[in-house]
Protein backbone atom coordinates (compact mmCIF):
# COMPACT_ATOMS: atom_id res chain seq x y z
CA UNK A 1 0.00 0.00 0.00
CA UNK A 2 2.49 2.42 1.08
CA UNK A 3 4.80 1.12 -1.62
CA UNK A 4 2.31 1.94 -4.12
CA UNK A 5 1.22 5.21 -3.12
CA UNK A 6 5.18 6.34 -3.00
CA UNK A 7 5.19 4.68 -6.05
CA UNK A 8 2.70 6.88 -7.95
CA UNK A 9 3.60 10.12 -6.08
CA UNK A 10 7.47 9.63 -6.32
CA UNK A 11 7.57 11.55 -9.61
CA UNK A 12 6.17 14.68 -8.44
CA UNK A 13 8.44 14.92 -5.83
CA UNK A 14 9.95 18.28 -7.18
CA UNK A 15 6.51 19.61 -7.43
CA UNK A 16 6.16 18.94 -3.62
CA UNK A 17 9.03 19.65 -2.87
CA UNK A 18 8.61 23.40 -4.76
CA UNK A 19 5.30 24.41 -3.04
CA UNK A 20 6.43 22.29 0.75
CA UNK A 21 9.17 23.80 1.35
CA UNK A 22 10.25 26.05 -1.57
CA UNK A 23 7.60 28.21 -1.06
CA UNK A 24 7.97 29.47 2.80
CA UNK A 25 11.79 29.44 2.10
CA UNK A 26 11.13 32.04 -0.60
CA UNK A 27 8.62 33.62 1.11
CA UNK A 28 10.48 33.83 4.13
CA UNK A 29 13.88 35.19 2.10
CA UNK A 30 12.03 37.95 0.67
CA UNK A 31 10.77 39.18 4.07
CA UNK A 32 14.01 39.08 5.17
CA UNK A 33 15.48 40.59 1.97
CA UNK A 34 13.10 43.52 2.64
CA UNK A 35 11.10 42.70 -1.45
CA UNK A 36 7.92 43.66 -2.18
CA UNK A 37 6.09 40.84 -4.45
CA UNK A 38 4.36 42.84 -7.75
CA UNK A 39 0.78 42.48 -8.62
CA UNK A 40 -0.17 43.15 -4.85
CA UNK A 41 0.48 39.33 -4.11
CA UNK A 42 1.99 38.25 -0.44
CA UNK A 43 4.95 36.77 -0.34
CA UNK A 44 3.02 33.16 0.41
CA UNK A 45 1.61 33.52 -2.70
CA UNK A 46 4.53 34.67 -4.40
CA UNK A 47 6.45 31.81 -2.85
CA UNK A 48 4.08 29.10 -3.86
CA UNK A 49 3.88 30.38 -7.73
CA UNK A 50 7.70 30.66 -7.99
CA UNK A 51 8.24 26.97 -5.46
CA UNK A 52 5.18 25.40 -7.92
CA UNK A 53 6.70 26.45 -11.36
CA UNK A 54 10.77 25.63 -10.40
CA UNK A 55 9.33 22.41 -9.07
CA UNK A 56 7.47 22.12 -12.39
CA UNK A 57 9.85 22.47 -14.57
CA UNK A 58 12.35 20.42 -12.17
CA UNK A 59 9.57 17.40 -13.05
CA UNK A 60 9.33 17.61 -16.40
CA UNK A 61 13.24 18.56 -17.15
CA UNK A 62 14.79 15.69 -14.77
CA UNK A 63 16.89 18.55 -13.26
CA UNK A 64 16.82 21.34 -11.08
CA UNK A 65 19.31 23.97 -13.15
CA UNK B 1 50.67 -16.05 16.53
CA UNK B 2 52.69 -12.93 16.77
CA UNK B 3 54.67 -12.16 13.30
CA UNK B 4 56.84 -9.32 12.49
CA UNK B 5 56.79 -8.93 8.77
CA UNK B 6 59.76 -6.41 8.75
CA UNK B 7 61.87 -9.59 9.65
CA UNK B 8 60.62 -12.01 7.24
CA UNK B 9 62.18 -10.95 3.85
CA UNK B 10 61.69 -11.09 0.60
CA UNK B 11 57.90 -11.24 1.00
CA UNK B 12 57.34 -11.70 -2.71
CA UNK B 13 58.51 -15.02 -2.92
CA UNK B 14 56.17 -16.01 -0.33
CA UNK B 15 53.58 -18.21 -1.16
CA UNK B 16 49.64 -17.23 -1.31
CA UNK B 17 49.30 -19.11 1.26
CA UNK B 18 51.79 -18.00 3.33
CA UNK B 19 51.51 -14.13 2.86
CA UNK B 20 47.42 -15.40 4.07
CA UNK B 21 48.40 -16.66 7.48
CA UNK B 22 50.93 -13.63 7.80
CA UNK B 23 47.80 -11.41 6.48
CA UNK B 24 45.13 -12.67 8.99
CA UNK B 25 47.82 -12.94 12.16
CA UNK B 26 48.24 -9.23 11.88
CA UNK B 27 44.06 -8.49 11.17
CA UNK B 28 43.08 -10.64 14.17
CA UNK B 29 45.14 -8.07 16.59
CA UNK B 30 42.24 -5.68 15.46
CA UNK B 31 39.50 -7.84 14.64
CA UNK B 32 36.33 -7.55 16.47
CA UNK B 33 36.96 -5.02 18.96
CA UNK B 34 34.68 -3.09 20.60
CA UNK B 35 35.54 0.82 19.39
CA UNK B 36 34.70 3.05 21.98
CA UNK B 37 35.91 6.16 19.79
CA UNK B 38 33.20 5.43 16.99
CA UNK B 39 30.64 4.98 19.95
CA UNK B 40 31.10 8.69 21.17
CA UNK B 41 31.57 10.21 17.47
CA UNK B 42 28.02 8.82 16.71
CA UNK B 43 26.82 10.37 19.86
CA UNK B 44 28.56 13.48 19.80
CA UNK B 45 28.25 14.01 16.69
CA UNK B 46 24.36 13.83 16.44
CA UNK B 47 24.08 15.52 19.97
CA UNK B 48 25.61 18.85 18.59
CA UNK B 49 23.86 18.68 15.43
CA UNK B 50 20.39 18.31 17.29
CA UNK B 51 21.76 20.93 19.77
CA UNK B 52 21.67 23.17 16.74
CA UNK B 53 17.96 23.82 16.44
CA UNK B 54 17.32 24.89 20.63
CA UNK B 55 20.30 27.04 19.86
CA UNK B 56 19.97 28.89 16.05
CA UNK B 57 15.54 28.86 16.87
CA UNK B 58 16.73 31.08 20.26
CA UNK B 59 18.84 33.23 18.60
CA UNK B 60 21.64 31.80 20.51
CA UNK B 61 23.41 30.90 17.63
CA UNK B 62 23.49 32.96 14.15
CA UNK B 63 22.33 30.45 11.38
CA UNK B 64 25.70 31.68 9.50
CA UNK B 65 27.46 29.70 12.19
CA UNK B 66 25.39 26.72 12.19
CA UNK B 67 25.50 26.11 8.89
CA UNK B 68 28.85 24.68 8.50
CA UNK B 69 28.85 23.26 11.40
CA UNK B 70 25.27 20.98 10.51
CA UNK B 71 27.47 20.38 7.29
CA UNK B 72 30.52 19.04 9.19
CA UNK B 73 27.52 16.92 11.03
CA UNK B 74 26.17 15.12 8.32
CA UNK B 75 29.81 15.01 6.63
CA UNK B 76 30.79 12.67 10.64
CA UNK B 77 27.28 11.07 10.80
CA UNK B 78 28.02 8.28 7.99
CA UNK B 79 31.09 6.92 9.59
CA UNK B 80 29.50 5.15 12.72
CA UNK B 81 26.46 4.14 11.17
CA UNK B 82 28.81 2.10 8.44
CA UNK B 83 30.64 0.30 11.53
CA UNK B 84 27.24 -0.63 12.25
CA UNK B 85 26.33 -2.19 9.08
CA UNK B 86 29.25 -4.52 9.16
CA UNK B 87 27.68 -5.39 12.84
CA UNK B 88 31.66 -4.21 14.33
CA UNK B 89 29.70 -3.07 18.04
CA UNK B 90 27.97 -6.37 18.15
CA UNK B 91 27.37 -9.21 16.14
CA UNK B 92 24.89 -11.03 18.20
CA UNK B 93 24.23 -11.13 21.68
CA UNK B 94 23.62 -8.93 24.53
CA UNK B 95 24.60 -5.87 22.69
CA UNK B 96 23.18 -5.93 19.59
CA UNK B 97 20.54 -3.80 19.67
CA UNK B 98 23.27 -1.30 20.63
CA UNK B 99 24.83 -1.89 17.04
CA UNK B 100 21.56 -1.31 15.67
CA UNK B 101 20.80 1.54 17.80
CA UNK B 102 23.74 3.35 16.46
CA UNK B 103 22.68 1.97 12.79
CA UNK B 104 19.98 3.82 13.02
CA UNK B 105 20.73 7.32 14.98
CA UNK B 106 23.96 8.01 13.73
CA UNK B 107 22.90 9.36 9.93
CA UNK B 108 19.36 10.61 10.94
CA UNK B 109 21.26 14.21 9.81
CA UNK B 110 21.74 12.96 6.21
CA UNK B 111 18.40 10.97 6.70
CA UNK B 112 20.19 7.28 5.09
CA UNK B 113 18.36 4.79 5.90
CA UNK B 114 19.77 2.07 7.74
CA UNK B 115 18.60 -1.40 6.41
CA UNK B 116 19.17 0.35 3.09
CA UNK B 117 22.12 1.23 3.68
CA UNK B 118 23.59 -2.24 5.25
CA UNK B 119 22.04 -3.67 2.24
CA UNK B 120 23.35 -2.17 -0.38
CA UNK B 121 26.49 -1.41 1.62
CA UNK B 122 27.47 -5.39 1.19
CA UNK B 123 26.60 -5.69 -2.30
CA UNK B 124 29.33 -2.86 -2.95
CA UNK B 125 31.41 -5.37 -0.68
CA UNK B 126 30.25 -8.31 -2.61
CA UNK B 127 30.68 -6.42 -6.70
CA UNK B 128 33.44 -4.08 -6.13
CA UNK B 129 34.06 -2.51 -8.98
CA UNK B 130 31.31 -4.34 -11.23
CA UNK B 131 29.56 -1.69 -13.36
CA UNK B 132 26.43 -3.81 -13.26
CA UNK B 133 26.67 -5.01 -9.70
CA UNK B 134 28.25 -2.51 -7.71
CA UNK B 135 25.54 0.34 -6.39
CA UNK B 136 28.44 2.85 -5.81
CA UNK B 137 29.84 2.25 -9.38
CA UNK B 138 27.71 5.70 -10.70
CA UNK B 139 30.29 7.82 -8.91
CA UNK B 140 32.78 6.98 -11.45
CA UNK B 141 34.95 9.90 -12.52
CA UNK B 142 38.07 10.71 -14.10
CA UNK B 143 38.92 13.47 -11.38
CA UNK B 144 38.16 14.61 -8.11
CA UNK B 145 36.07 17.75 -9.19
CA UNK B 146 34.49 15.76 -12.31
CA UNK B 147 33.53 13.23 -9.06
CA UNK B 148 31.71 16.16 -7.34
CA UNK B 149 29.60 16.88 -10.81
CA UNK B 150 28.14 13.45 -11.01
CA UNK B 151 27.35 13.51 -7.65
CA UNK B 152 25.27 16.26 -8.12
CA UNK B 153 24.01 15.55 -11.02
CA UNK B 154 23.24 11.72 -9.78
CA UNK B 155 20.73 13.44 -6.80
CA UNK B 156 18.36 15.50 -10.09
CA UNK B 157 15.22 13.88 -10.08
CA UNK B 158 14.44 11.36 -12.09
CA UNK B 159 18.17 10.41 -12.45
CA UNK B 160 18.58 6.55 -12.23
CA UNK B 161 19.47 5.19 -9.12
CA UNK B 162 21.83 2.19 -8.40
CA UNK B 163 20.15 1.74 -5.16
CA UNK B 164 17.27 1.39 -6.00
CA UNK B 165 18.21 -0.77 -8.55
CA UNK B 166 20.15 -2.89 -6.02
CA UNK B 167 16.88 -2.91 -4.30
CA UNK B 168 14.82 -5.00 -6.81
CA UNK B 169 16.91 -6.93 -8.35
CA UNK B 170 16.98 -8.54 -4.70
CA UNK B 171 13.71 -7.46 -3.77
CA UNK B 172 12.07 -11.17 -3.63
CA UNK B 173 13.87 -11.12 -0.23
CA UNK B 174 11.76 -10.51 3.05
CA UNK B 175 14.59 -8.41 4.92
CA UNK B 176 15.03 -6.40 1.57
CA UNK B 177 10.90 -5.80 1.63
CA UNK B 178 11.02 -4.27 5.02
CA UNK B 179 14.30 -2.52 4.41
CA UNK B 180 12.39 -0.44 1.68
CA UNK B 181 9.07 0.28 3.94
CA UNK B 182 11.49 1.49 6.80
CA UNK B 183 13.53 3.29 4.05
CA UNK B 184 10.37 5.16 2.77
CA UNK B 185 8.52 6.12 6.31
CA UNK B 186 11.90 7.39 7.18
CA UNK B 187 12.23 9.65 3.88
CA UNK B 188 9.00 10.48 3.99
CA UNK B 189 9.14 11.57 7.63
CA UNK B 190 12.10 13.97 7.17
CA UNK B 191 10.00 15.91 4.03
CA UNK B 192 7.19 16.06 6.40
CA UNK B 193 8.98 17.33 9.27
CA UNK B 194 11.12 19.59 6.70
CA UNK B 195 8.02 21.06 5.49
CA UNK B 196 6.63 21.59 8.52
CA UNK B 197 8.95 23.74 9.90
CA UNK B 198 9.09 25.87 6.60
CA UNK B 199 5.41 26.82 7.06
CA UNK B 200 5.69 27.17 10.58
CA UNK B 201 8.29 30.07 10.42
CA UNK B 202 11.09 28.33 10.45
CA UNK B 203 12.27 27.87 6.60
CA UNK B 204 15.90 29.30 7.00
CA UNK B 205 16.80 26.82 9.84
CA UNK B 206 15.52 24.22 8.06
CA UNK B 207 17.16 25.07 5.25
CA UNK B 208 20.22 25.83 6.75
CA UNK B 209 21.03 22.89 9.50
CA UNK B 210 19.02 20.10 7.51
CA UNK B 211 18.20 20.30 3.65
CA UNK B 212 21.63 22.07 2.30
CA UNK B 213 23.61 20.19 4.68
CA UNK B 214 22.62 17.44 3.68
CA UNK B 215 23.00 17.91 -0.01
CA UNK B 216 26.79 19.28 0.14
CA UNK B 217 27.63 16.41 2.97
CA UNK B 218 26.52 13.73 1.11
CA UNK B 219 28.14 14.87 -2.47
CA UNK B 220 31.43 15.13 0.26
CA UNK B 221 30.32 11.39 1.45
CA UNK B 222 30.36 10.49 -1.77
CA UNK B 223 33.79 11.94 -2.94
CA UNK B 224 35.73 10.88 0.26
CA UNK B 225 34.27 7.47 0.57
CA UNK B 226 32.91 5.86 -2.58
CA UNK B 227 35.25 7.64 -5.61
CA UNK B 228 38.29 8.32 -3.44
CA UNK B 229 38.83 4.82 -2.47
CA UNK B 230 38.27 2.80 -5.50
CA UNK B 231 39.40 5.42 -8.47
CA UNK B 232 39.59 4.76 -10.99
CA UNK B 233 37.69 1.53 -10.22
CA UNK B 234 38.52 -1.00 -13.33
CA UNK B 235 40.08 -3.48 -11.55
CA UNK B 236 38.45 -6.15 -9.69
CA UNK B 237 39.31 -8.67 -6.99
CA UNK B 238 40.47 -9.11 -3.77
CA UNK B 239 43.71 -7.26 -3.97
CA UNK B 240 43.25 -4.52 -6.21
CA UNK B 241 39.64 -3.49 -6.36
CA UNK B 242 40.25 -0.76 -3.60
CA UNK B 243 43.46 1.27 -2.79
CA UNK B 244 45.51 3.13 -0.06
CA UNK B 245 46.23 6.81 -0.69
CA UNK B 246 47.96 9.72 0.38
CA UNK B 247 45.63 12.55 0.55
CA UNK B 248 46.66 15.81 -0.10
CA UNK B 249 43.75 16.71 3.00
CA UNK B 250 45.43 14.23 4.86
CA UNK B 251 43.53 11.21 6.52
CA UNK B 252 41.15 13.07 9.04
CA UNK B 253 39.26 15.47 6.36
CA UNK B 254 39.06 12.08 4.14
CA UNK B 255 37.69 10.35 7.58
CA UNK B 256 40.43 7.57 7.61
CA UNK B 257 39.80 6.24 3.79
CA UNK B 258 43.32 6.43 2.51
CA UNK B 259 43.39 2.98 4.77
CA UNK B 260 40.29 1.89 2.61
CA UNK B 261 41.82 -1.42 1.41
CA UNK B 262 42.33 -2.58 4.96
CA UNK B 263 38.31 -2.35 5.27
CA UNK B 264 38.10 -3.84 2.22
CA UNK B 265 39.94 -7.18 3.35
CA UNK B 266 38.56 -7.21 7.05
CA UNK B 267 35.66 -4.95 6.76
CA UNK B 268 35.69 -6.22 11.04
CA UNK B 269 37.95 -3.72 11.81
CA UNK B 270 36.58 -1.12 13.09
CA UNK B 271 37.33 2.67 11.33
CA UNK B 272 39.68 4.25 13.64
CA UNK B 273 42.03 0.53 13.83
CA UNK B 274 42.54 0.67 9.89
CA UNK B 275 45.60 3.04 10.06
CA UNK B 276 47.45 1.12 12.50
CA UNK B 277 46.39 -2.15 10.66
CA UNK B 278 47.64 -0.51 7.51
CA UNK B 279 51.32 0.24 9.03
CA UNK B 280 51.33 -3.30 10.02
CA UNK B 281 50.17 -5.16 6.77
CA UNK B 282 52.00 -2.89 4.24
CA UNK B 283 54.62 -5.18 3.96
CA UNK B 284 52.30 -8.13 3.05
CA UNK B 285 49.73 -5.88 0.58
CA UNK B 286 52.93 -4.52 -0.96
CA UNK B 287 54.10 -7.87 -1.73
CA UNK B 288 50.04 -9.09 -2.71
CA UNK B 289 50.31 -6.01 -5.66
CA UNK B 290 48.11 -3.74 -3.83
CA UNK B 291 47.62 -0.38 -4.73
CA UNK B 292 49.54 2.46 -2.96
CA UNK B 293 48.62 5.94 -4.99
CA UNK B 294 48.15 9.34 -4.75
CA UNK B 295 44.29 11.18 -4.33
CA UNK B 296 43.82 12.04 -7.72
CA UNK B 297 46.05 9.17 -9.73
CA UNK B 298 48.27 6.79 -9.93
Amino acid sequence: MMRTVMQKLGPWGPVFFGVGFLAPLISTLMINAGVTPPLGLSTVQAGLIIGFTVGLQAKLRGRWL
Amino acid sequence: MNINVENTQPLADLSDKELARMEMAIARKYLNRFSWFMVVWCFANLACWLALWPLTMSGILPLWAAFPIATLNVILCYLPSHDAQHSNYAKNGKLRWFNELIGYVSTIPMVLPFKIARITHMEHHTHTNDPALDPDYGVKADSWWQAIIVGIKRRQPGQPNSYGATLQRLGADPVVKRAILEGMAQSLSFWIILCALAWSGYALEAALIWWLPRYVGSIYISLMLSWAPHFPKPERGRYRNTRHFESPLGNILVMGMEHHIVHHLHPGIPLNWNAPAYREMKPVLDARGCRSETFGGA
